[in-house]
């Protein structure tokens, strides 16, 4: 495909995540679903686009930059996840009409379709209709409707402002077999990335505006050269990151052992990368960018997470493991 | 689409294939028997592979050249640095006389320079720097002025490297006033054996002499020899070099690979070194490496479709070059740390790794100073893709 549904859909998805970041996550879902960006990667059968990974990239860049407060990766990936066998839960996701959500921590025991347990979080939990939350088996995980009996919710610590996590504890509460869920999870993780840099290159837009602004010792800052050198430093380290993202995406579903190879680098390349370029936006906004209100800590919180998730050193690991395969490659 | 990529593969694989066949086994620098190209194997080697389709890839055939693009000089490119092949003898020549000559030189100087240069009969150095303008050509001295319809150049260069065999200088001189800074010069193709040329090397900090300071004193420039329109082909050639600094030793990413391929497969062989890199830590830090290729890998395919496309690539050079040459240090003072932890006596086969890669570790400490210093690419990177203003 060509770049340009990707870039009307990357300008769409901007609108639309500004507009989103000012309501809450049931709002936020209806506004992102009545533009179509829920359903970028579920099929037409359930009012999706049926489009490829990469797409589905820009729309999380978009709004991770913009602070929506929904989980949207977990959206258009769960819709794709469940277009075919629980159609009437995916058209609901892609319309926008309720909040899906994804335990990162914990697993449920399911037994003959009812699990328990404790899992736990689950971003914007609170607000959810649906979990998806892996079980005891290797791969294995149930869709949760979280008004079925035998389920509890409660809010969590954690860093993300928009999306506090949450935990669920089930006692024989009705769930809904998923098979097979890894390929969810690895392209989670890539939209995760890509949610993550582009969080990060928002920042860094930011903090060139502000060095262009603000003025000190007769001059703005960014007439001093050890702040150029930084920003461009910055720029460097994102390029290369979304450089490994955007071969990682173009892999997805084709290749899958050069894919393996790629998505490891672009873990590692991103996992590092977007938080850092995020801390040093904090850093060149001097002392307001510590403040509350000035909010980069916002995206700083939501990147740390992902990249924590993203798990550069495990990655690394990984990938050390299968170097043969990536000098084949 | 597919028949494409069938056709791509047919030309790996028979790019392949040759090298597989015909590079010498002791020019390999993983070989313990290793001993490199003497000047004339080189320029037989080299002109070879030029027959064989390695070098001109993208030239037009009128001069010698392929007539293909540059999605096969990187297919080519990428065979080349597989290899732990000898370097070229005359990457000046190639790398930037070459595409220079081809954007700013009129046909019959096209026709003369660059066969000789694929055919390896002429050698070409670069005669840019001076003592008193490195990164800063503004001051440029060494200077060029009429002699009827010929030229006379005085001066010196510095940094020269390969010039003690060149046959050839792409020498930048100043035809105008010192007032004029970056627009009165012009770019000469000058004869480097005649009298009024004096080459001293400079021994580098790996030992070796491989650049030199070039003295010019009332030096002959014929005027078939000038190249471009006076005082605008400086411009032109300025451009080439934006794409070069994107596009030169275009293998380098897959040749950095194989050392690395060379490394380890060297420590596995070695008890004492096969559980250095077993270490957590050391895992991670190959690691890391392997993902810093893997991003120029995808930095150089990127560049090569967007020049395909049609697609300038701007800055993006010094976003490559600032990538690779860092992690390159990276690299390299990792090889020696862990190969200098080597079973004692080194068996040949480690012996030859460990001297491999002490000259790849004090080469690369070049590498962030040439063609550009790391200073000057992160100047680069603020100025034309962050794009930041000067003042407020």
């Amino acid at each position: 495909m060509s770049d340009d549904p990707i870039r009307e859909i990357a300008e769409t998805a901007t609108r639309a995540a500004a507009i989103a970041a000012g309501l809450d996550a049931a709002g936020a879902a209806r506004r992102l679903g009545e533009d179509g960006l829920l359903g970028v990667l579920a099929p037409e059968s359930v009012g999706g686009l049926g489009l490829p990974l990469s797409v589905a990239a820009a729309v999380v860049a978009a709004t991770e930059a913009a602070l929506v407060p929904l989980p949207v990766a977990e959206a258009v990936l769960a819709a794709r996840l469940l277009a075919e066998r629980h159609p009437e839960v995916a058209a609901a996701i892609v319309a926008g009409e309720g909040v899906v959500t994804v335990a990162t921590a914990g697993a449920f025991t399911d037994e003959d379709g009812r699990c328990s347990g404790t899992v736990g979080r689950a971003p914007a939990g609170l607000a959810a209709r649906w979990l998806i939350a892996r079980t005891g088996n290797a791969g294995a995980a149930v869709l949760l409707d979280l008004r079925a009996e035998g389920v509890t919710i409660e809010e969590e610590r954690g860093l993300d402002l928009e999306r506090p996590p949450a935990r669920i504890v089930a006692r024989d509460a009705v769930a809904t077999p998923l098979h097979d869920i890894a390929g969810f999870e690895a392209d989670l993780l890539l939209l995760r990335a890509a949610g993550a840099l582009g969080a990060a290159e928002h920042c860094l837009d930011r903090t060139i505006g502000h060095v262009s602004n603000r003025r000190q010792f007769g001059k703005p800052l960014v007439a001093f050269q050890g702040l150029r050198f930084e920003l461009a430093r910055q720029k460097l380290s994102l390029e290369g990151a979304r450089a490994a993202l955007a071969h990682a995406l173009s892999l997805a579903g084709q290749d899958p052992r050069a894919e393996g190879i790629a998505r490891l680098v672009a873990r590692s390349a991103c996992g590092d990368a977007a938080p850092a370029i995020i801390e040093a936006a904090i850093q060149l906004h001097g002392g307001m960018g510590f403040t509350w209100d000035l909010g980069l800590h916002r995206q700083l919180r939501r990147a740390r997470e992902a990249a924590a998730a993203l798990d550069a050193v495990a990655a690394r690991a990984a990938l050390a493991e299968r170097l043969e395969q990536a000098w084949a490659a | 689409m597919s028949a494409v990529a069938t056709d791509t593969e047919a030309y790996r694989a028979r790019h392949r294939a040759w090298l597989a066949a015909n590079l010498p086994a002791r020019w390999r620098a993983d070989n313990p028997d290793y001993q490199g190209p003497t000047l004339d194997e080189a320029k037989e080697w080299e002109a070879e592979l030029h027959r064989q389709g390695f070098w001109g890839v993208a030239w037009p055939r009128d001069y010698g050249g392929h007539g293909l693009t540059l999605r096969e000089h990187l297919v080519a490119n990428q065979e080349i640095g597989r290899l732990p092949m000898p370097e070229s003898f005359n990457s000046i020549g190639k790398e930037l006389a070459g595409p220079i000559i081809l954007a700013i030189a009129t046909e019959e100087q096209k026709k003369r320079y660059i066969p000789a240069i694929l055919e390896m009969r002429e050698i070409w150095c670069q005669g840019f720097s001076e003592p008193e303008a490195g990164s800063d050509l503004a001051g440029l001295r060494t200077r060029a002025v009429r002699d009827g319809a010929a030229w006379r150049v005085t001066g010196q260069k510095i940094w020269t490297s390969g010039a003690h065999r060149a046959q050839r200088c792409l020498l930048l001189a100043r035809t105008g006033s010192m007032e004029s800074r970056h627009r009165g010069l012009s770019l000469f193709a000058l004869k480097l054996d005649q009298p009024g040329v004096t080459i001293k090397p400079i021994r580098q900090m790996d030992g070796n002499a491989e650049f030199n300071e070039v003295f010019f004193d009332n030096a002959l420039v014929e005027p078939e020899d000038a190249l471009g329109e006076q005082e605008r082909g400086w411009a032109a050639a300025v451009r080439v070099l934006e794409v070069e600094r994107g596009t030169n030793r275009i293998y380098r990413a897959w040749r950095l690979e194989e050392e690395l391929r060379h490394l380890l497969t060297v420590c596995r062989t070695d008890p004492a070194l096969a559980r250095i890199i077993e270490n957590p830590h050391m895992v991670q830090r190959i690691a890391a490496v392997q993902v810093d290729i893997e991003v120029h890998k995808r930095m150089i395919e990127g560049v090569v479709e967007d020049l395909c496309a049609g697609a300038s690539i701007g800055g993006r050079g010094s976003l490559i070059k600032q990538h690779w040459s860092d992690y390159h240090q990276r690299q390299a003072a990792l090889a020696v740390e862990i190969l200098e932890r080597a079973s004692y006596p080194p068996s040949p086969a480690v012996a030859r790794a460990q001297q491999r890669f002490r000259t790849v570790y004090l080469r690369s400490r070049a590498e962030t100073i040439y063609a550009g210093t790391t200073q000057i690419q992160l100047g680069i990177i603020a100025d034309r893709i962050l794009k930041l203003p000067r003042e407020g």
